[in-house]
């Protein structure tokens, strides 16, 4: 007994591209909005990045969040940013973030102490400390941009060298619209950007490539059967709907493990975990949608395969 | 069997049976109870270091533990030197991590001017960023002269008085009723909760003031109209002055005026003791008055040793290069029962007096309340010698160890459910073929551990999360490989045709798709720094293998089967 998921198809997926630009332009224009806000330091950015110190820890009983505010106005940090973390073993664990001044890095410390003290009957478990100068985390920045853009370069080269030019330039724009995305979508729920987070994101860019090369490979492979302009778009779109479920199938399994991370990794690996599914998703649909309609859009405005009909 | 399988076969065997043989002391160390740990550590100490040593690590996220990282201040150094200092400074690090027993530090420099310090399962992380945070420059200075000294406080003194006289009477009545005001308007101080509590606390003690002057104006109860400086200072001797642990807000908000600043001759500075003491069941800090010129460097000194005088007392004995013992003499010769401060970050670690000329061999006689612990750390850091240069904390990451345990538990859950469901889906979906590439992919899983531990690399939380990933894509090889023999199959073609056609077919796919990842993981492995490193070798291997058993063992499988009529598929 034989299970198909996906039958023969014939789906139309080049007819839709007029919606997926425009679907994808939004995206993209998020994104760039996004990445914009966020070198600015507007929205939330992980202290990796823009210096601090992070105070995680737990309570043995109940507390308010407006008296560790108190707490900590005392010992000078009116401005701290106090989160209840709810899902962990212990029920009272919060976690508290000041903003780095300088290379300032003993501030964990006095946040800790300072809770100590003013609650004397509470006893509190520091579970981690992060704390990262402000300097630190400015070359963070640079070096993880740096990090973006070989990657995304280093790709091009590859897909060029193994296809050609055009599909190596539009496999890099699908991936490019891949990360900001990505970033967009983050930006919109408010998820803080760690390096976890942007570690993430460069695996699916990686992993959306494959996605994409393992189309143009069979998009390559029927091209030599196809000999007539017309046929161009024919040839395309079979191509994706023959991949169509190695592709399905590779992103469940893909998928399936993400989502077990999700719910069974804890709360370190949560936003992570998120991440990647919403990466898997872009990058699918990015496949099907971005990447090889702009190869075809490229082949019909100025044909370089098909001089004559 | 066809020919050229049993070489191929064997070398599948070979590879899972040598990543086992890596996996053992993993599997060994991670499955021994807490008795028998103690039990291996007492009778084969070396073999319990082996093991440790060859097991898989841990990464600070899953141990717990410490990482700092820290920045040579390399600014007052000409070129040779500071290339010089970074290298000094690693050194001395490592000497001082050395002294925790820590089972696997990590101390790296990073770029030009930058050292990584990673203490797993470190208990107490506190003392141990003092100790290396705190890398201190060491210095030998000269205290000034008791009457001198007593100079300056009067003349500080005189300027302080006329300075709250001049304050009060430009004072409309309203401050006589807000004193509290008044006080931070004279001291410019925004909080006004510490002087409250300083008042408070002042109010209870008035036994250690040799002038009781707070009584004056209501206008500032706690700060003496008269005297107002010398009044809390207590002279301790000759050697500076104590003052109680409470007034020091006080003393340090007075000496940080500007206006008593200017009075403070440039060759002199005040500074504070490191260690608070008890006189009289009060807790008091100490004060000095040191000479600026630095009168002996801390890097003369080569050895420092901690250990109990005559009367049981800790104390350091210490030991200076032969060029810093000249120097060392001449200064003691000339001073004799004068004090010299050790000065270590500028703050006085002690000020003991010189009893007699010393060149290269001395003893430090630590303070009344120090423990053989506080001789031990000093003796650390005096051993290890001064650092050429300051040194900052710019990065300080602590992870608790049920944090660590936690992580742990939910990594392997998570790694267990992911494969049960990708091992069912692939059964279900593919059949008999599904159950061969899940085989192939236990052994990728077996593969990759064993490469990791050859490599020694650092399991971190991110490389669970890595290897769950692996997994899934690992999957993907085998996926193209069966979908495209069955479109094969469906075109008509006979059994051994269609596994030979998809597998030509899809494995240049293969290649390219792996290949492109693992470019991504390089370049994560490159810029990453420590948990994503992690991630990035669990992502470069797991896919460089899951190329390997896709291509290679369900190959291998798969050619034996080709003489069948109908495949499982």
């Amino acid at each position: 007994m034989k299970m198909r998921i996906i039958g023969d198809t014939h789906f139309d997926f080049l007819s839709k591209r007029k919606i997926a630009f425009t679907c994808s332009g939004i995206l993209v224009a998020i994104g760039l909005f996004a990445v914009v806000m966020l070198t600015l330091g507007k929205g939330n950015v992980g202290i990796q990045f823009t210096g601090g110190t992070s105070v995680e820890g737990y309570f043995a009983q109940p507390v308010d969040v407006g008296q560790i505010r108190q707490a900590l106005s005392q010992a000078g940090y009116a401005d701290a940013e106090i989160v209840q973390i709810t899902g962990r073993t212990q029920p009272y664990t919060f976690l508290v973030q000041v903003k780095a001044e300088g290379d300032a890095t003993q501030k964990a410390q006095s946040v800790v102490s300072a809770l100590k003290q003013y609650f004397p009957n509470n006893a509190f478990t520091t579970d981690s400390i992060h704390e990262v100068g402000s300097a630190v985390g400015k070359t963070l920045q640079s070096q993880t941009r740096w990090a973006v853009i070989i990657s995304l370069i280093g790709i091009m080269i590859y897909i060029t060298v193994r296809f050609d030019f055009r599909f190596g330039v539009a496999a890099t724009i699908a991936t490019f619209h891949d990360v900001l995305a990505m970033m967009g979508i983050f930006y919109l729920l408010r998820i803080e950007i760690t390096i976890l987070v942007v570690s993430a994101v460069l695996t699916i860019a990686g992993w959306s490539l494959t996605d994409t090369v393992i189309v143009y490979d069979r998009i390559r492979e029927n091209l030599k059967k196809f000999h007539r302009k017309a046929d161009f778009p024919l040839a395309v779109n079979n191509s994706i709907n023959e991949v169509l479920a190695r592709t399905i199938m590779t992103g469940i399994t893909t998928l399936v493990t993400v989502v077990a991370l999700l719910i069974f990794g804890g709360p370190v690996l949560r936003d992570f975990s998120f991440a990647l599914i919403v990466g898997i998703t872009i990058g699918t649909y990015s496949s099907w949608f971005v990447a090889s309609p702009i190869y075809v859009e490229w082949e019909n405005r100025s044909p370089k395969r098909y001089r004559s009909s | 069997m066809p020919q050229g399988q049993s070489w191929k076969i064997g070398l599948i065997v070979f590879l899972f049976l040598g990543s086992l043989w890596y996996l053992y002391p993993t599997i060994k160390l991670y499955t021994m109870s807490e008795t028998e740990r103690t039990d291996m550590a007492k009778i084969d100490p070396q073999g319990w270091i082996d093991l440790q040593h060859k097991a898989m690590k841990l990464g600070l996220d899953l141990k717990g533990g410490m990482r700092l990282v820290l920045q040579v201040d390399r600014s007052k150094l000409n070129p040779d030197e500071a290339t010089d200092a970074v290298d000094r400074a690693k050194e001395i690090l490592r000497n001082r991590v050395d002294q925790f027993g820590v089972a696997e530090p990590v101390i790296a420099v990073q770029g030009a001017d930058r050292i990584v310090v990673e203490l797993p399962g470190i208990d107490d992380p506190e003392r141990a960023q003092e100790l290396i945070g705190q890398t201190a420059q060491l210095e030998f200075k000269l205290l000034e002269s008791p009457e001198t000294s007593k100079l300056l406080v009067d003349r500080i003194d005189r300027a302080l008085e006329a300075a709250s006289g001049v304050d009060t009477t430009s004072k409309s009545a309203d401050t006589a009723s807000k004193p509290k005001e008044a006080v931070d308007q004279l001291f410019g101080k925004k909080d006004s909760t510490d002087t409250a509590h300083t008042q408070s606390q002042l109010a209870q003690n008035s036994s250690d003031t040799t002038h009781p002057g707070d009584t004056g104006a209501v206008l500032a109860p706690q700060i003496p109209k008269e005297s107002p400086l010398s009044s809390l200072l207590d002279p301790a001797g000759d050697i500076g002055w104590s003052v109680n642990k409470d007034e020091g807000i006080l003393v340090r908000s007075m000496l940080a005026r500007p206006d008593v600043q200017k009075l403070i001759p440039p060759d002199v500075a005040f500074a504070w003791g490191t260690r608070p003491q008890f006189v009289g069941g009060m807790q008091t800090e100490r004060l000095y008055l040191l000479k600026k010129p630095v009168e002996l460097e801390g890097k003369y000194l080569t050895d420092a040793k901690p250990s109990f005088d005559q009367f049981r007392k800790p104390i350091v004995n210490f030991q200076l290069t032969r060029e810093g013992g000249r120097k060392f003499a001449r200064l003691t010769g000339a001073n004799i029962h004068k004090p010299l401060a050790i000065v270590l970050d500028g703050r006085v670690e002690s000020a003991p007096e010189i009893q007699s000329r010393i060149s290269d061999r001395g003893q430090i006689t630590m303070g009344g309340t120090a423990t053989y612990e506080n001789a031990n750390d000093l003796a650390i850091v005096l051993r290890a010698g001064a650092l050429p240069a300051p040194v900052n904390v710019i990065e300080n990451n602590v992870i608790g160890p049920s944090l660590g345990q936690d992580s742990i538990h939910r990594g392997v859950l998570s790694v267990i459910i992911g494969t049960l469901a990708v091992i069912l889906i692939m059964g279900f979906y593919y059949q008999l073929s599904g159950v061969i590439a899940d085989f192939a992919l236990l052994l990728n899983g077996i593969y990759l551990l064993g490469v990791m531990s050859i490599l020694h690399a650092t399991l971190t939380m991110p490389g669970l999360a890595g290897i769950v990933l692996t997994l899934g894509m690992a999957v993907d090889s085998n996926v193209l490989i069966f979908e495209r023999i069955r479109e094969e199959l469906r075109a008509g073609k006979t059994v051994r045709h269609a596994i030979d056609a998809g597998y030509s077919h899809a494995i240049v796919a293969i290649v390219d798709s792996h290949v492109t990842a693992m470019i991504t993981a390089l370049a994560l492995f490159i810029f990453g720094t420590g948990p994503i490193k992690g991630f990035a070798v669990t992502l470069f291997w797991g896919v460089g293998i899951s190329l390997f058993t896709a291509v290679v063992i369900t190959k291998t499988v798969f050619d034996l089967r080709k003489s069948y009529q109908t495949l499982s598929i």
